[in-house]
Formats: structure tokens, C-alpha cells, sequence
């Protein structure tokens, strides 16, 4: 049986029910057991954390979100092999115990992806559609990436690091996910081919046995089981950096078309914030009530967070945990004493450098960086 | 007396026609929400073109206008999926029926960690 959706929607009394019910984000309900993740697509794995996740400052390898553009590779760790080649003095091919034994270095870092909070863009825009918890802060280990191309030689000219992992699509039309960072990111001293998050080696599916880490930028960037590595003095023509995952220079109106010429890699994240330890709609008792978020901005750190309990009228500044990281999450916390009444709640951070979240997000075509100030409404009843 | 009844009649039939099409519109909503494709001749081109490399939620998942739909089944097909024109054409209005702008948000699906997302013991 088939059904004109639109047409009921538009002619018969459902649809001021299903129009209702679009207003009425669904609530994420505390973990049962270890289902701590959405699924947002089966195959290829794309799994968001759940929002009470956002209470602490490291995230727990279980419950830390999945992107993946392909199936997971199967990589046989004592022949993998990672080509370094291209504007080198000395091409390398360096084994996991070739990386095990040089220095090893420990970054707190956020990875987030690109396309966080994709589904709370309007109009809406193709691609997963996450919506609070692709991001996640974990502690990542492994070798200096200037260590690794000290050992080859960088030539003068040298500009660009392409990127990419072990993936491959099913289909041999489908590019490849090539990536690309410039020189000077790849030289930095934070910057990791991280061989444990967490203090444990590497998962399949968080990039076995070797992935990079670039903190403070965005998640595409932190390409997983890396197996080639090419220095170049120019940008790849590959399509997850020459079409995909770009930005716009200029804001455009939301829904309009940006010309190619204005869109640009992303690098750096946003600066963002999100209330854990409540979700829109939830009801609470009166009382005092300990609320606790995550915030975090690229390469700055966290100056403040506030928060608001009218609808941004006023702003109350909530207390910051220690430590302050540059990369990392940063814990806030308020003890809210809750009053009887439907309150509309927001957390706003401000980053180090002065940058502050906006009330309404940079619309663009593929839905990447979305940071607004977000507003939940909670109901305090005896 | 029975020219009322018969309009009585008429509106209580006419009544009962939109309370059971709103009914079955808020059961194939729900089915919508909860991933399901709805049958339709463009369905098997669904699992043939589609689903050979991703499950169904990439399209299930998603709230597009039919002229977002069709630069999505473009790409797609660029990106290597076997429909022809008139395939990509029946799918495209397939998607535009019923994963549009102002359908509500799938149904949360909570799922503990898949297969190698954890490290062994």
C-alpha cells in the first residue's frame, strides 16, 4: 500500500499531529546497559554518543562516536606497512615496531566530525545526519608526525602532507577518501600519528594501528590506518579535499548556492558547547539540581561558559573544571535551583582568542561546524 | 427530517474516511520514522542501486526537497551506482514522495558498540 505522505500532511487532521510532533525533538533516554551509542547508519558504521556522555572530560572508547565514509578496512597489523614518499630526501616504509620505538608523545584532543549537529540545520542537508554527539575528547599517543618526517627529509619545497588510510569503497568509481593538511600543521609538535587513545592501542575501527591526530582541527583531517603518506608542494585533486568537506569563506543566505571558488577546507573547529546532563523536554523536581556540560574550541581553549535560564536575558557564568587544555573538553558545571514553571535553558562558551558561540548557525550546503547557542526547555513539577 | 438524516449520513461517512485515511497516514508515518521503505514499484531499485554499498538509512534518515534528491542520485550515480536514467528518475521521485523537509525525525535507535569500534582485552 503507498500512501501520499504530503498530501495528508497538508489536507487531513494528522497533520497538525505529525506538524506538532516535529516541533518535539526526540529525547535521548538514559544508557540501558551498554547501548550507549545511536546508530545513525548501520553500514558503513556511523554511530553518535548518547548526550549524558557529555559530562566528563575524557570519553570513554565505548561510547565514542563512529564515522566511517566506507566499510571498515581489515588491516593485518604485522604486514602493514606506512609509505612515506613524495618531497622527501629518503622515502620511508615504517612498520608498527618502527613507530613503537620512537619517542612517544600524549595530546588530549577533541575529535569531532565535520558534520555535528548537521540535522539541527534548516533547511535541511544531505549527509548523516548527526545531531549532538559526533565529538568526542579522548588522550592519544604515539610518534611526533615532524619525527617521523624529519626521518625522510622534508625538501624546500615541500607545502602539503596527503593523506590516506587503508579504506576503500566498494565501488572502484567511488574516490577514494584522500586527504590533505598543510605543512605547517604537520609539523607541529601536537600534531600525532597516535597509536593508543585512552592508553590502549588502537581499535580497527578507530584506525588500527595507526592514525593521525590534528588537534584542534577537524575530524576529516584525522585520517585512520594510514598507510600512504605524500608530501607535496601542491593541494591533492581529490575529492573528499577538493569538492567535499569545504566551508564557506562568506556566509551565504541559508539555502542558497556558494559559488565553488568560495568554499575552503575546513581547518580549525568552532568554538561550542553542550549541557550534558539535561535534554530538551526532560522533566525535573524542584530543588537544586547539578547540571554539567563539555565545552571546547580548536586551538584555543575555553575562557568561560555561561549559562541562561530565561532565553538568554540573563547569563550566569558556570564553574570550569580543571584542567584547562587547549584541545580538550572542558567541564562545566552549575548547581540550578529549580523552580516550579517551564524554563528555556542555554549554555554559551567563549574560546581564549574571544570567539563566542552565534544564535543562529552558519547555514551552508553540507552542513559542517554547526555551533549555535542551543535552548532547551525543561519543566520543574512538584 | 430525511434529507437531514441523509446529510447526517453523509458527513459521519465523510468523517469516517478522514479519521481512517489520518489514521493509516499516522501508521505509514511511523513506519517512515522507524527506517522502514514504504512498497513501491521503486523500491527493489532501492536495494539494487543503493543498498549494494550502504544500508537504507542514508536514505531513510533524510528530510530533502525533491531538487536536493536529485543532485543526491546524481552523485550517487557518479560515485558508480548501475541506474540508468529512468531509474534514477523513479527513484528520485520515490525519495521526494516521502522522506521530505517537514517529516519528523527518525526514531532514536540505541545500539551498544559494533564490532571493532573497542579495543580486545
Amino acid at each position: 500500500m503507498t500512501l501520499d505522505r504530503r498530501q495528508f500532511l497538508k489536507s487531513s487532521l494528522s497533520g497538525a499531529a505529525a506538524l506538532a510532533c516535529w516541533v518535539k525533538v526526540p529525547t535521548l533516554a538514559r544508557a540501558k546497559g551498554t547501548a550507549d551509542l545511536i546508530r545513525r547508519t548501520e553500514r558503513p558504521p556511523n554511530y553518535e554518543s548518547v548526550r549524558s556522555t557529555f559530562t566528563a572530560r575524557i570519553t570513554p572508547v565505548e561510547r565514542f562516536y563512529l564515522r566511517n565514509h566506507f566499510d571498515l578496512p581489515v588491516v593485518d597489523v604485522p604486514k602493514w606497512r606506512l609509505n612515506v614518499h613524495g618531497l622527501l630526501e629518503k622515502p620511508l616504509s615504517l612498520s608498527l615496531a618502527n613507530l613503537q620505538r620512537m619517542p612517544q608523545a600524549t595530546v588530549e584532543a577533541v575529535l569531532q566530525c565535520a558534520g555535528n549537529g548537521r540535522a539541527l540545520f534548516t533547511p535541511h542537508v544531505p549527509g548523516v545526519q548527526w545531531r549532538y554527539g559526533a565529538m568526542g575528547n579522548a588522550e592519544w599517543t604515539g610518534v611526533r608526525f615532524k619525527d617521523v618526517l624529519a626521518l625522510g627529509g622534508v625538501k624546500q619545497e615541500a607545502a602539503f602532507v596527503q593523506l590516506q588510510g587503508a579504506e576503500r569503497p566498494t565501488m572502484s568509481t567511488t574516490p577514494p577518501f584522500i586527504r590533505a593538511i598543510p605543512m605547517a600543521k604537520a609539523l607541529h609538535p601536537d600534531t600525532l600519528l597516535a597509536l593508543k587513545m585512552n592508553g590502549k592501542p588502537l581499535a580497527p575501527a578507530r584506525g588500527q594501528p595507526v592514525r593521525l591526530v590534528v588537534p584542534g582541527w577537524v575530524g576529516d583531517d584525522w585520517v585512520r590506518a594510514l598507510v600512504d603518506i605524500e608530501v607535496r608542494a601542491d593541494e591533492p585533486k581529490a575529492f573528499y579535499y577538493d569538492a567535499a568537506y569545504r566551508f564557506p569563506v562568506t556566509p551565504g543566505a541559508p539555502g542558497a548556492p556558494i559559488p565553488a571558488d568560495q568554499m575552503k577546507p575546513m581547518t580549525k573547529l568552532n568554538v561550542k558547547s553542550l549541557l550534558g546532563s539535561l535534554s530538551d523536554g526532560d522533566r525535573l523536581t524542584p530543588g537544586v539540581h547539578q547540571l554539567a556540560g563539555v565545552a571546547f574550541s580548536g586551538e584555543a581553549g575555553i575562557e568561560r561558559v555561561e549559562l541562561s535560564f530565561d532565553g538568554g536575558r540573563t547569563w550566569t557564568p558556570a564553574k570550569l573544571d580543571a584542567p584547562a587544555t587547549a584541545y580538550g573538553f572542558r567541564v562545566f558545571r552549575h548547581a540550578w535551583k529549580a523552580e516550579p514553571g517551564s524554563h528555556e535553558i542555554a549554555c554559551r562558551a567563549t574560546d581564549s582568542a574571544g570567539a563566542t558561540q552565534p544564535e543562529t548557525p552558519v547555514w551552508n550546503p553540507a552542513g559542517y561546524l554547526y555551533n549555535a547557542i542551543e535552548r532547551l526547555r525543561v519543566e520543574v513539577r512538584a | 427530517m430525511i434529507r437531514a438524516l441523509f446529510a447526517t449520513g453523509i458527513l459521519l461517512g465523510a468523517a469516517w474516511v478522514v479519521a481512517s485515511a489520518a489514521a493509516a497516514d499516522d501508521k505509514s508515518t511511523a513506519a517512515l520514522l522507524a527506517g522502514q521503505l514504504p512498497d513501491d514499484p521503486a523500491r527493489p531499485l532501492v536495494q539494487g542501486k543503493c543498498l549494494l554499498c550502504h544500508s537504507a538509512e542514508y536514505v531513510t534518515s533524510q528530510r530533502l526537497t525533491e531538487g536536493q534528491w536529485q543532485k543526491t542520485v546524481e552523485k550517487m550515480r557518479k560515485f558508480g551506482s548501475p541506474a540508468t536514467d529512468e531509474e534514477a528518475k523513479a527513484m528520485t521521485a520515490y525519495f521526494a514522495r516521502y522522506w521530505t523537509p517537514d517529516l519528523p525525525p527518525p526514531r532514536v535507535v540505541r545500539a551498544a558498540p559494533p564490532k571493532g569500534s573497542v579495543p580486545g582485552k
